[in-house]
């Protein structure tokens, strides 16, 4: 568990990094928090010739408020995302989600961009970045560009982003930040979600006229749910009960060591109940529910 | 021997000494050892489960950046591990140092590659190319023991290291008397101690002298040692075997290892030291397994639940080697011998067989064969109140062994010493709020909550010698333990032991021990162990038996070192030997304690000015001595745990909300050290009981091999503990000291067991039989139980 020999950068401004990454790119990974790639590169799982520290880069690290969105740097860790005002007062859903990141030591150093880069089906990020209606901002030395976050995650561990690319920021609507519910299933507290479900609903006069329901875990991205979101739209007595149903009957999960894809289904039905709960109920900030 | 005063040590809670040093980080471990020139190793392994080997291509290997060497299985053909047992019937099974034509379990090692850092050595290593011709696999013990099963070893008969069976006189006819029985089978998943070091060697070699000196992370230096001689064919004078600081043991270091023999070898023949630190990966499939036990229990009882017979069909998933020094008979034996746990049972018929399987060897881990033989009998107890409509703590108390049966002799010829099982068992329910958990219980049911309370009693046989271990055919009896004291010039001593710290604190109560003995305060006591040229032979620690034998060997010691004392002193003041008094750094006359010497001024006179000395007597101060808790059957701790389970009805998640232990270890050198052993202990059994396992696909290939997917419990999976303690002393031990190392890890599985069964009590019934409780089995008993239609 030692990894192989690579060579190591660390640019000091966007654009040498930027240029850095545009000589190595097919041979290149970009080292943000380093929580998931340095695992990956100690049980050589990843052997990239070259390694690009973003440490030393400037500017990467903003939470901003604009109109109708919370645009957010790559380089922002999971802690912050816990406890910025900002957050907490425009995305909640995002503050939430946060908190079920791995644990401290981890969300300490982890990154926000660092885990959307990376992809993983099961992670936090990218169900809050699709029920949040979310965007990806990428930057190469050709420019910039923003891409949605349905079109970003296309398998496991990989992205629309080209070799060439970094993640520069996540941008969040508040257009469906009103109502919101977050719900995971984790073995042990901080470990990968097996399930996880963000729910998002925009309201109008009272009345949910948007839903958004993402469903990590199940598949090889992130997916959001058509029927569950339906069923939640309006919101009648049985809609958590029903887009719980829904949910559940529109996965195929896989079958692993963690759980069966029958055992998998059952957890987003009753993570998907639980979230949808959430976000019928008052959503004040409440403690974590199991 | 004249009486002392109440001892200052013996029963205070001082805190562990060795703390400060290992909380600092100057600790010093295998890893940090490096000696000039020392080269690292990298094993390749087998990635097949059961394979022959047809060729191994190495050469770009050792053509590689800085490799110094390459080895493969021939290099080291003259070498192999046996460790074979004396029952009738053994098979014995040959575990090459490096597979030679043949691999038995994914992670075998097939090569060895030696280069100047870990580094290079893992790049060299990726450059081996192993050629395996797969061959059927076994995984499971129903295929293994198959009469179609090929055997997987040569001149086997079949894949069973051995079989055994004992069965009382009366058996037959008290089952065919009885009026109730139940049954039921059990399984316990495949798991380890999983230390939070993994291993590491380093092995140098002396070419002018032909000495061996091996650092390693082990439990038993001494065993280690004389296990390399076998293996080497060395004298053991011409092997130190040193363990310096070790993170955690749990029996995963109590064994000889083929990655030690193969540094050793290499290092001979490399003239260069050769050092191996073993990653997690490697740890989860080479390192050995232990727990996978499969029982049918069968109890026969009357209308009242008097247990009147017990029938037992034990089967243990031993890997693919039996490994030094255990067998592969310890599980199954042990299983057998202690199944019958606390209660008063008669008579018993028990078969045990050591399976062998294409898997990773198997071998210690604290509780040994213990928390599966709990987990059987308690989940039994607990059928037979269902079946009868019994209270669970109104069965056992009706079964449990009580101060006048003692000492009992066992229906399978364990004699236990004492114990106080009732006891422990009312303290518990007191400790625990049982009253205040049922009330709980019943809020929570009218809530829809599935809450359950399970507990469990056991009694564990500790500190067990000759007697026991000659039985186990064990080919090294593990009679004793070995303390020399030594008091210097300047009124200072040293405690050489033959046991190991690697986390029991033994470096503070045994200097407790000590300083009372001596009349010393503890910090003029220094204790060192895990050097074999330091210390005196021993076997090591496992088997809770550090604090019994080498507390004793210690008393004894340092009692003899204290004798010279009170001669030289009598002579110098001109009384008498028995009437001196040694403590609070004096040597006094009783009675008259204004007559005294300073013991530091004492010693320096018996050093330093023999002319002061009466005849006769040597000027040394120092002794060793064995210990051995004759007659060696074991003194028996015993304990009671308690705990309450909440489970998610949605997800099957089971949440430990509430744990208690009363337990019974006899006298305490120091009860905060006994407590952080419980804590540990039963932490460890929530990992047992939830969350630990090592799951095989059906071609051998392990699933778990990182600690995303082999989870052990953390912080938020560990409730509050309650503990308190009795302390039956025992008849047979200096100071009526008893083990308790293992005894937190033995009951959680039955006690959280219970308590999800219990949960799920209302809806319907259900069996719990089957560990760990992961969510997914959790929600099949939830549907099971709501397909079962109401409970009784």
């Amino acid at each position: 568990m030692k990894p192989p020999r690579f060579a190591y950068h660390a640019p000091r401004t966007l654009p040498e990094l930027l240029e850095t990454l545009n000589e190595t790119a097919d041979e290149a990974v970009v080292l943000a928090g380093g929580q998931s790639l340095l695992p990956m590169l100690n049980l050589r799982l990843a052997a990239p010739s070259h390694v690009i520290d973003l440490g030393r880069v400037p500017g990467l690290d903003s939470i901003a408020s604009t109109n109708g969105s919370v645009e957010v740097g790559a380089m922002v860790t999971h802690y912050r995302m816990e406890t910025d005002a900002v957050v907490a007062a425009s995305v909640p859903l995002a503050r939430r989600a946060a908190g079920y990141v791995g644990y401290r030591a981890i969300r300490n150093r982890g990154t926000v961009g660092g885990s959307v880069a990376h992809a993983d089906p099961a992670a936090e990020w990218p169900i809050v970045l699709l029920a949040l209606d979310g965007e990806v901002g990428l930057a190469s030395v050709r420019g910039w560009r923003s891409i949605t976050a349905e079109d970003f995650f296309e398998s496991v561990y990989t992205t629309a982003k080209r070799p060439d690319e970094i993640v520069t920021s996540l941008r969040f609507s508040t257009r469906c930040a009103h109502r919101w519910g977050f719900s995971e299933f984790q073995r042990r507290t901080g470990d990968f979600a097996t399930v996880a479900v963000a729910v998002a609903c925009a309201v109008e006069a009272g009345e949910i006229c948007e839903a958004r329901v993402a469903i990590a875990g199940v598949a090889d991205r992130p997916v959001r749910c058509r029927e569950a979101e339906a069923a939640l739209v309006g919101g009648s007595a049985t809609a958590a009960a029903d887009a719980a149903e829904a949910a559940s009957d529109s996965v195929d999960p896989i079958s692993d060591i963690h759980g069966s894809s029958a055992f998998r289904k059952r957890l987003v039905h009753a993570e998907t109940l639980r979230a949808a709960r959430q976000a019928f109920s008052a959503n004040e900030a409440g403690a974590r529910d199991g | 021997m004249t009486t002392e005063g109440a001892p200052r040590f013996f029963g205070a809670r001082v805190p562990r000494r060795q703390d400060d040093r290992l909380l600092r980080g100057d600790g010093r471990y295998v890893a940090d050892i490096n000696p000039a020139g020392v080269l690292a190793a990298k094993f390749v392994r087998s990635h097949e489960a059961h394979a022959t080997v047809a060729s191994l291509d190495i050469e770009a290997a050792a053509a590689a950046e800085s490799v110094k060497a390459v080895f493969v299985g021939e290099d080291f053909a003259g070498t192999e591990m046996r460790c074979v047992s004396s029952y009738l019937g053994f098979q014995e099974s040959a575990q090459p140092i490096l597979a030679v034509d043949r691999v038995r379990h994914v992670g075998e090692a097939l090569a060895m590659v030696v280069a100047d850092n870990e580094y290079l050595a893992e790049d060299a290593s990726e450059l081996v190319v192993a050629h395996l011709d797969p061959l059927p696999t076994v995984v499971d013990i129903d295929t293994a023991l198959d009469a179609g099963c090929a055997p997987l070893h040569p001149g086997w008969q079949h894949n069973a290291f051995v079989r055994r069976q004992i069965e009382t006189y009366g058996f037959g006819d008290t089952c065919s008397a009885a009026p109730h029985r139940v049954s039921i089978e059990l399984h316990n998943g495949r798991h380890s101690g999983i230390p939070m070091e993994n291993r590491a060697c380093v092995a140098e070699h002396d070419p002018g002298t032909g000495r061996f000196r091996l650092h390693t992370t082990t439990q038993i230096p001494h065993l280690v040692r004389a296990g390399l001689s076998w293996a080497l064919g060395v004298p053991e004078s011409l092997i130190q075997v040193i363990a310096p600081d070790v993170g955690g043991g749990f029996g995963v270091k109590a064994q000889l290892y083929p990655e030690e023999v193969a540094c050793c070898l290499a290092a001979r023949r490399l003239g260069r030291p050769v050092k191996w630190v073993e990653d997690r990966r490697e740890h989860f499939v080479a390192a050995h397994h232990s727990r996978e036990h499969r029982h049918t229990v069968t109890g026969y009882f009357d209308d009242d639940g008097t247990i009147l017979a017990l029938e037992a069909d034990i089967a243990v998933d031993m890997g693919a080697y039996s490994v030094f020094p255990w067998t592969a008979t310890m599980d199954g034996g042990m299983a057998m011998g202690i199944l019958p746990g606390p209660y008063r049972i008669r008579e018993y018929s028990v078969a045990s067989t050591s399976v062998c399987t294409n898997k990773t060897p198997y071998g210690a881990y604290r509780g040994v064969a213990r928390p599966a033989a709990c987990f059987s009998i308690e989940r039994l107890l607990d059928q037979i109140a269902r079946h009868l409509g019994v209270d669970r703590v109104e069965i056992r108390n009706r079964n449990l062994l009580s101060e006048g049966d003692y000492p009992w002799r066992s229906p399978s010829g364990l004699v236990y010493d004492s114990g106080s099982l009732l006891e422990s068992l009312d303290a518990v329910l007191e400790l625990g709020d049982h009253e205040g958990l049922l009330k709980r219980q019943a809020d929570a049911r009218a809530a829809g909550r599935l809450v359950g309370v399970g507990l469990a009693v056991f009694t564990e046989q500790t500190a067990h010698t000759t007697q026991e271990f000659k039985q186990r055919g064990v080919p090294i009896v593990f009679g004793y333990e070995t303390a020399k004291v030594r008091l210097d010039a300047s009124g200072t001593a040293v405690v050489s032991a033959s046991i190991h710290d690697h986390g029991q604190g033994l470096e503070t109560t045994l200097a407790q021990v000590a300083a009372d003995r001596l009349g010393l305060d503890l910090e003029q006591i220094r204790v060192e162990y895990g050097d074999t040229e330091q210390v005196a032979y021993g076997a090591g620690t496992f088997a809770s038996r550090s604090a019994v034998l080498a507390g004793g060997a210690v008393t004894k010691a340092a009692d003899a070192v204290a004798d010279t004392l009170r001669l030289v002193a009598a002579h110098i003041l001109e009384a008498a030997p028995e009437d001196m008094v040694v403590e609070s750094g004096r040597v006094s006359v009783a009675g008259s304690p204004n007559q005294f010497l300073n013991t530091s001024e004492l010693c320096r006179l018996i050093y330093q000015r023999p002319e002061r000395l009466p005849e006769g007597v040597e000027p040394c101060l120092e002794a060793s001595r064995t210990y051995d808790a004759h007659p060696g059957t074991g003194a028996y701790t015993n304990a009671a745990h308690l705990a309450s389970v909440e489970i998610d009805p949605l997800t099957g998640k089971s949440r430990v909300l509430s744990y208690a232990v009363v337990e019974d270890c006899g006298p305490m050198i120091n009860p905060t050290i006994v407590e952080g052993q419980i804590f540990g202990g039963v932490a460890q059994g929530i990992g047992t009981a939830l969350f630990e396992e090592f799951l095989y696909d059906q071609a051998g290939q392990p699933l778990s091999t990182t600690f995303a997917d082999y989870l052990v419990p953390v912080m938020s999976d560990i409730p509050d503990f309650r503990v308190a303690h009795l302390q039956t002393p025992s008849p047979h031990t200096i100071g009526g000291l008893k083990g308790m190392g293992e005894g937190g890890a033995i009951a959680p599985g039955a006690v959280i067991a219970s308590a999800v069964e219990d949960a799920l009590s209302h809806l319907g019934t259900v069996t719990v039989n089957r560990l760990p409780l992961t969510p997914e089995r959790v929600l099949g008993y939830i549907d099971a139980a709501n397909g079962s239609g109401a409970s009784s």
